[in-house]
């Protein structure tokens, strides 16, 4: 177990290294100069002069390459930098964003994770049944919809019709519950299908036919075989389900006024601010790889007879 | 309790609608406001010194006051200043007397030097006062120079970014002004909220609080209306407009028109965007455009044809200077039948076997905020025979460094305002071909420069505005650098009985004014 630790930590450094890299280089490389998207915001006059003294103040007159090192020594000593759009330290503007965006997909995780065992396992063994039928039809809704518009259809009904919540936050825990709801009900769809068509394949194989014939009630082949079986696959998908969730709960974010990580994100996009757009996808490379690597944790512990191969170390 | 509450409200009701049941004017009557709640899109609070200037644009241009206001006709009037004089290259100022910051200190000529000094840390000092020349030659009166002799400065001190603080007190955390309102509760992303100052030097505010609340989804903002969480949405898209319930319980306010949507021409592309070097073929554009019927399809039916960029209203420009475009198509063909471009058998126009293809890009500020009229566009073009390729943008880094720094497209359809009281700033950032803002392609240059240039450097308010119609002409009629098509007003919108005081500018709308029809 500790061998299996200390590869994959070791293999995960490069693969950090290589993706802060190559994210400098597509953000630096993306047109759009944000000293004077900035000034021209501000509707201010100004001369070229100005935005070069500004440019050479923010360290954006050096070569990208440069700008990348400096900035890997400058995280080495946990500075993140400043954001060009508000002055601020980028650290300290996660410290304010990352509680809500990390509460929400927490949340929608484990709702998620709950609905789609329940859907994926109804739908898989009565299948042909009206109720299955329903579900599946269900499913395959909430997959196809995006995610904003069932932001703004549950807005509409919960908020606008029934006026159970409000559409403005207040920072109260009833505020999550409809964006809660709206990531759970897209991912669990997605979640259920694999555990749908795993449950199906599992339950088509021949020792499962064997326990069948041997009387086993459908409880006990489904708790002591099926699951357990199924459950590799089923935890990769999670820990990657989890890191798409932090990821993409900008547009949520953004509808429900959330001032989340997505948001803070998503201004920086439009803001060209580089602080923040690269401590951004070095956070989200972060959840990515940690999220992989407890996956593959849990696996080699729950069947430590699985060859290392299978968990992708290499 | 409660029915005793009940009658003492109706004998309330009674009592305010008595005088006016008497002198027989309607019931209808203003009255002031507890609470307002705004919507807004983003939140710009911010007075960090270490950002570019200190930003105090709407919301928190409340709390701090600028030396001057834009009047409404973007002319400077005073505000902390009472009168001023320009003369030799030296600002003389005399300050309104008995006006003091909220923490008690008297504003005398010491407090704005000091004040206006701040600026000079800022990191975009546009004010650009030379601050070896502060001069105080009085309790209240004091001058200075410009350090580039421009006689804009007040002008440009109608900016919210060029608010008045006091330099006690930590900025950010509990900014002292003169206004009429107190910073009450900041929560980033989230809210805003303002008391009213009780000691305010000038008329009181008619709302006792204000909270702006930050709503980035345009439709959510929408909601909040329809839900009555907030009072006032202040940032409307024409899609919000094209949604808008029909029932009444969503009202539209509208100031002057002020935006304008044009199509700027490359002047200097190189091949294959060199085809608007023919004056002729931006000007078939140019009569090609039907704009009665945009203005009745976009916009609420709000917009109005447009003859140049800048409303005749505006400094007192008027609009005899500029001819305008009728719409015309024979004339359009003409022109292109002239240029050389004839009409093939499929009604789409070639010179030696090159296709009559343009490329039009809508991306500033953002596609939203023009749709359908690219598409609209495309047709009426079309319709004399030219093939447009539209390119749609939603990112304005893209759109500066894709398309206008390289001069990779033939028209460039934006949506903007000129929200300076300086009348040279618009023209000059946009087509001086020195331009700070990459709009060297589409930049005439030569006479255009020497006019903008004579202007900002004229030294008397007559002989700007004289100079600022004569860049005008030339940029929407001469050279056809911009082919004018529509002027849209500023929208808000607000649940029935609120009287807003609308203005051109977005920033200076007085929400403090607010008041409820009874």
């Amino acid at each position: 177990m500790k061998q299996f630790v200390f590869k994959r930590t070791l293999s995960g450094i490069p693969t950090l290294f290589g993706m802060t890299l190559i994210g400098f280089l597509i953000i630096g490389l993306t047109p759009g100069d944000p000293i004077e998207m900035e000034l021209r915001r501000l509707g201010v006059s100004f001369t070229a002069e100005q935005v070069e003294a500004l440019r050479v103040e923010y360290g954006l007159d050096k070569p990208l390459i440069q700008r990348y090192f400096i900035w890997l020594l400058d995280l080495f000593r946990l500075d993140l930098g400043t954001s060009i759009a508000s002055g601020r330290p980028v650290l300290e503007l996660f410290k304010e964003h990352l509680p809500i965006t990390a509460t929400l997909s927490v949340l929608a995780f484990v709702s998620s994770l709950a609905l789609s065992l329940v859907l994926g396992t109804v739908t898989a063994v009565s299948q042909r049944t009206s109720v299955s039928t329903s579900l599946y039809v269900l499913t395959m809704f909430l997959v196809s919809v995006p995610s904003f518009w069932l932001a703004l259809f549950l807005l509409a009904v919960f908020a606008l019709g029934l006026g159970w919540f409000n559409l403005l936050q207040f920072g109260n825990a009833q505020d999550l519950i409809l964006p809660v709801i709206t990531l759970t009900l897209g991912n669990a769809a997605v979640m259920s299908r694999l555990v749908r068509e795993r449950i199906i394949a599992v339950m088509s194989e021949d020792y499962i036919r064997l326990a069948i014939t041997k009387g086993l009630s459908r409880r006990a082949i489904l708790g002591r075989h099926v699951f357990k079986s199924i459950l590799p696959p089923l935890i990769t998908n999670w820990a990657i389900s989890f890191g798409s969730l932090l990821g993409g709960s900008v547009i949520i974010e953004n509808i429900f006024n959330l001032p989340g990580l997505g948001q803070l994100a998503l201004q920086a996009i439009a803001e060209r601010d580089f602080a923040i757009l690269q401590a951004y996808l070095l956070f989200m490379g972060l959840v990515f790889f940690l999220a992989n690597f407890a996956a593959d944790l849990t696996n080699h512990w729950l069947m430590p007879q699985l060859k290392e191969d299978d968990h992708g170390v290499r | 309790m409660n029915k005793f509450k009940q009658l003492l409200g109706v004998s309330g009701v009674l009592a305010a609608s008595l005088p006016a049941l008497i002198s027989g004017v309607p019931a209808a009557q203003a009255e002031d406001i507890q609470q307002l709640r705004i919507a807004v899109k983003k939140d710009r609070y911010s007075v960090d010194p270490k950002k570019f200037n200190f930003t105090t644009r709407r919301p928190a241009g409340q709390i701090v006051e600028t030396a001057v206001k834009p009047d409404e006709n973007f002319i400077p009037q005073g505000v902390l200043f009472e009168t001023w004089d320009y003369k030799d290259g030296i600002y003389s100022i005399k300050l309104r007397e008995g006006i003091k910051f909220h923490d008690g200190q008297t504003f005398d000529a010491k407090a704005a030097i000091d004040a206006l000094k701040l600026y000079d840390q800022g990191r975009s000092d546009f004010l650009q006062i030379d601050q070896e020349s502060f001069d105080q030659t009085g309790p209240y009166t004091f001058t200075f120079k410009s350090e580039i002799n421009s006689s804009l400065v007040i002008e440009n001190m109608t900016h919210r970014g060029a608010s008045l603080f006091s330099i006690n007190g930590e900025r950010a955390e509990n900014p002292i002004g003169t206004g009429p309102y107190l910073l009450d509760s900041y929560k980033p992303k989230q809210s805003i909220s303002m008391k009213r100052n009780a000691d305010y030097w000038g008329d009181a505010p008619k709302v006792e609080n204000i909270t702006y609340h930050f709503i980035a989804d345009d439709q959510v903002r929408l909601l909040a209306l329809q839900n009555n969480e907030v009072d006032i949405v202040a940032e409307v898209t024409p899609q919000m407009l094209l949604s808008l319930p029909k029932d009444g319980s969503v009202v539209v306010h509208e100031s002057r028109p002020i935006r304008y949507v044009a199509l700027l021409t490359n002047l200097h592309g190189k091949a294959p965007y060199d085809t608007l070097k023919d004056k002729r073929v931006r000007e078939a554009l140019a009569y090609a455009i039907n704009r009665e019927q945009l203005a009745q399809v976009l916009f609420n039916g709000k917009g109005v044809v447009a003859k140049g960029i800048l409303p005749d209203w505006m400094f007192g420009l008027g609009d005899k200077h500029v001819d305008g475009f009728d719409y015309n198509t024979q004339k359009a063909e003409a022109l292109l039948d002239e240029a050389g471009w004839p009409k093939g058998s499929d009604g789409m126009r070639s010179k030696d076997g090159k296709p009559l293809k343009l490329r039009l890009v809508a991306a500033y500020p953002n596609v939203s905020s023009v749709r359908p009229m690219p598409e609209l566009l495309e047709q009426m073009f079309r319709g004399i025979g030219i093939d447009i390729e539209l390119v749609q943008v939603d990112d304005s880094g893209v759109y500066d460094d894709t398309y206008l720094a390289t001069g990779e497209a033939d028209l460039y359809m934006e949506f903007a305002s000129n929200n300076n009281a300086d009348p040279t700033y618009l023209l000059y950032n946009l087509f001086h071909s020195k331009t700070p803002w990459g709009y060297q392609y589409t930049a005439p240059g030569g006479k255009l420069d020497t006019i903008l240039d004579n202007a900002r450097q004229a030294q008397s308010r007559e002989e700007v505005i004289e100079l600022v119609r004569e860049a005008h002409r030339e940029i929407v009629q001469t050279k056809l650098a911009a082919i004018p098509i529509l002027m849209v007003p500023n929208f808000n919108l607000s649940r029935p009985g609120l009287n807003i005081p609308m203005f051109e500018h977005a920033d200076w709308i007085d929400y403090g004014q607010v008041t409820q029809t009874k």
